[in-house]
């Protein structure tokens, strides 16, 4: 009978978002079965305390001068970091900053003033997670399983994909037919919303979101949530030099890119170029 | 003394005078982000990612009405197609916050059990799923922008849609485990000022806000008024209400009570959208001060913008806690009443439900 | 073997559409001026279309590649002008018939590339490399950040321009000698 890990779970400044979307994992009874969670902020647990933990959860980003448990958040999180053994940094926030502080790791494009816990710290950045990403992650450390982690510490098994992976628009993108405006299945949002899916580490279109969906899917670009710049300036809009995409999808070179694209956009698929269906115009309601 | 008051999606420190009953309270909320001065300078387009990170709860209702003041700026008509899903989605955070509220938040004041948190997630997994297929994914998203939708459903989707209502509509136990919760627990207590405000009614001239303070003070024509599920259900649960007043029975009962109204709500609507019409009209971008009033889980909230040259120059939120919360030494809010002159026992049962958003607070 | 000679057939065949003109000339025209058998020619070019094709290809690789030189170079994009200009120049002074095939032939006459030549299909070498300067100039600061089709257009509308008036004879002085002007006038219109 292999003990329960202790877990703490924390929030720093955020939103409760990456707490939310937790929620929603479909094997969340079986998992929390299988932890004692010492803390959680929303969910009815025992009263904090400073304490050891196998497991520390942090949402939410760092920040000076704010307060916690009548405490200072920074100095809760050092008693934590010191009296545990692995620290998972859930959430964009608590992974690279995002909006609203600095990440414990890495600070956007700067270290974070933890980087010395750098082997303890596993990151999961997402705004907010897929609760299957931290699902996942509890599951290898109950297992005692090993974690493959890239260069910012995200796990490898769900970073290694890009959100562009699984894209019902993905016909659009190779044929280069690009959205005009919003509102419609039809057509890639690459070039004129600000899809950032060819160079954004995910699964999102890979494992879907609440089990049916995904941003591409309902007509929204990927923001790039996952990576540590998020948020950028101008989410809808797509960065390009003298009308060329300033970023391109991974592992190909501008040459490359330009010349395919170059090729596609002289072509024509004669079956993307109109809508796949349409409705015809109800004048009744009954 | 100080009670720290945790679990209310954030943290609140309650200042109590009183031994054994309450005589005083002052509500202080202290953990800010500043959202409003993040958003000063950004395209007017940013908001509609930013603004539902302002919380992983009521988020999408953020994302509403971030949409809804631009497009005031902007006197963009949308089609009845992108009204009506608006609507349903909208309903649907809110169904989802109540369950979740009465469940994870209320529940275990009285009764530890973790069969109701499982209940909760159960329900409001499904709800979740409801809103992503047609915003794409629950929480966090922004598929609501001026001049429409962003997505084009079809029945394939609606269709699910109205499944997952059914099912929640067939499942829930609502009413059954609000007598659970009630068994040892009086009904009568947590009446307050007995005075409400609903969107429809305000005039945002009227209301005024005191800003970057650690006890909020919203007022409507210099009252303080209590918002929320009790002062837009009061007038279809007057049974209640004529017994109860506005106690802890009535706020709670018309949580409940909404919920299933809006399910129901929600089933008529998914009949009377026409998918045939267009998601989105383009918008016609001018420089503008524009605002929203809409209906929140909590109750009112408001947004302000004001846009130059598509850049957003001034923002300004006030979100519902805000006006039930308010703290004041010589007038008292719908929470500070309610709390004074109830037992110190009771105190954290009668704060939470008011179903506290302290991120919100914080924005 | 066949490459090389192919080349020579693709040479020989430019110089002919430049001196007697694009739709006089026939297959046995340029198998004649090789000392070939028209049959023979049709083992390298199925047909007239597939040789204007492949021409197409051949200069557009061509000025391609030599673009790709200037733009691999480390120097400023005022610099990079001065050499596309100084290269466009040349060739059209050295190597007439490609200049007047890119420009005169191809442009005049989009009917015939529309099968297999769409658009930019077979220009891209050399679309693509205009399309790498162009962002690198802007992604160094040092041109404006614009459509790419309005800075294109004023690119090789101008110089295609000079080209022309060049060919016509009207030129007073050698078309070497206006390089300089001609680059000036582009890098003040594009810089940032």
């Amino acid at each position: 009978m292999l003990l329960k890990p202790k877990i703490i779970w924390i929030d720093g400044v955020g939103c409760n978002g990456c707490s939310h979307s937790f929620f929603n994992l479909t094997y969340i009874d079986t998992l929390l079965n299988k932890i004692e969670l010492l803390y959680h902020p929303l969910l009815d647990t025992d009263e904090f305390k400073i304490q050891k933990s196998d497991i520390l959860i942090i949402e939410g980003a760092l920040k000076d001068n704010f307060q916690k448990f009548n405490k200072n958040l920074i100095e809760i999180v050092e008693d934590l970091f010191s009296l545990t053994t692995k620290i998972i940094a859930l959430g964009s926030c608590a992974s690279f900053g995002g909006i609203f502080g600095e990440g414990i790791l890495f600070n956007k494009e700067n270290l974070g003033r933890f980087y010395n816990y750098k082997d303890k710290i596993i990151n999961l950045p997402g705004c907010p997670i897929h609760p299957e990403w931290l699902g996942y992650v509890l599951e290898m450390i109950i297992t005692k399983k090993p974690i493959v982690l890239d260069e910012e510490n995200r796990p490898k098994e769900i970073y290694s994909f890009v959100s562009h992976s699984g894209c019902v628009r993905n016909e659009y993108f190779d044929w280069k037919v690009d959205s005009e405006d919003f509102g419609t299945k039809e057509g890639c949002l690459f070039y004129n919303q600000g899809c950032q899916g060819p160079f954004t580490h995910s699964s999102c279109n890979k494992i879907l979101w609440n089990e049916v969906s995904s941003k591409p899917r309902a007509g929204l670009p990927c923001f790039g949530c996952t990576e540590r710049n998020f948020p950028k300036i101008n989410l809808f809009q797509t960065d390009t030099m003298m009308g060329i995409p300033t970023k391109i999808p991974l592992g190909v070179n501008k040459r490359a890119y330009l010349t395919l694209a170059g090729i596609a956009k002289s072509l024509k698929n004669e079956r993307l170029e109109k809508r796949l269906f349409e409705y015809e115009k109800t004048n009744n309601k009954n | 003394m100080k009670k720290l008051i945790t679990k209310i999606e954030g943290e609140a420190i309650l200042n109590i005078t009183g031994d054994k009953i309450v005589e005083m309270v002052e509500i202080e909320f202290y953990q800010f982000r500043g959202i409003e001065e993040y958003l000063k300078n950004k395209n007017f387009m940013d908001s509609l990612v930013i603004n539902p990170r302002i919380c992983g709860i009521c988020g999408h209702s953020h994302l509403i009405a971030t949409t809804k003041a631009i497009e005031n700026a902007f006197n963009t008509k949308i089609t009845k197609k992108a009204k009506l899903f608006r609507q349903l989605t909208l309903n649907f955070e809110i169904i989802e916050n109540h369950i979740k509220w009465f469940y994870i938040t209320l529940f275990p004041t009285q009764i530890k059990d973790k069969k109701f948190l499982f209940k909760a997630i159960q329900l409001s997994q499904n709800l979740s799923k409801a809103i992503a297929l047609i915003t794409g994914q629950y929480p966090h998203t922004s598929y609501a922008i001026p001049g429409g939708i962003t997505s084009d459903i079809t029945y394939l989707e609606l269709s699910k849609v109205k499944n997952i209502i059914d099912e929640v509509l067939q499942t829930q136990t609502l009413f059954e485990d609000l007598k659970l919760f009630f068994e040892n627990l009086p009904k009568e207590i947590g009446k307050s000022n007995n005075r409400f405000l609903k969107a429809s009614e305000v005039e945002l001239s009227q209301i005024y806000e005191k800003k970057n303070q650690k006890h909020q003070f919203v007022t409507y024509d210099n009252l303080f008024f209590e918002v929320g599920p009790l002062a837009r259900q009061k007038e279809n649960i007057k049974e209640i209400y004529n017994k109860y007043e506005d106690s802890i029975y009535s706020r709670i009962y018309a949580r409940l009570f909404e919920t299933i109204e809006l399910l129901k709500q929600n089933l008529k609507i998914c009949d009377e959208i026409d998918l045939s019409e267009k998601s989105y009209i383009k918008p016609n971008i001018i420089s503008n001060k524009g605002h929203s009033i809409i209906e929140a889980p909590r109750g009112i909230l408001i947004h302000e913008v004001d846009i130059l040259n598509e850049k957003i120059q001034n923002y300004n939120i006030i979100v519902p806690t805000q006006f039930n919360l308010s703290s004041d030494k010589n007038m008292l809010s719908a929470a500070q009443k309610a709390i004074i002159g109830e037992k110190i026992e009771y105190i954290d049962t009668i704060f939470k439900c008011f179903d506290i958003c302290a991120v919100c607070v914080g924005h | 073997m066949k490459e090389s000679k192919k080349e020579v057939i693709m040479k020989t065949a430019l110089t002919l559409f430049a001196k007697k003109g694009f739709y006089v000339t026939t297959i046995a025209d340029i198998a004649k001026e090789m000392g070939m058998s028209v049959g023979n020619m049709y083992n390298y070019f199925a047909s007239k279309e597939a040789l204007a094709k492949e021409l197409l290809l051949y200069t557009s690789r061509k000025f391609g590649d030599e673009i790709r030189k200037i733009n691999e170079q480390t120097i400023t994009s005022k610099e990079k002008i001065e050499k596309i200009i100084e290269l466009y120049f040349t060739m059209a002074v050295n190597e007439p018939e490609l200049v007047d095939y890119f420009m005169r032939v191809y442009l005049s006459n989009k009917e015939i590339f529309n099968n297999g030549c769409e658009g930019m299909l077979c220009v891209s070498a050399f679309v693509t490399e205009i399309m790498i300067f162009f962002e690198e100039g802007v992604r160094k600061k040092e041109l404006k950040n614009q459509d790419f089709f309005v800075a294109f257009g004023l690119f090789m509308g101008y110089i295609g321009g000079i080209v022309f008036l060049n060919n016509d004879g009207v030129l007073p002085k050698p078309l070497s000698e206006y390089s300089k002007d001609v680059s000036e006038n582009i890098y003040n219109a594009l810089k940032a």
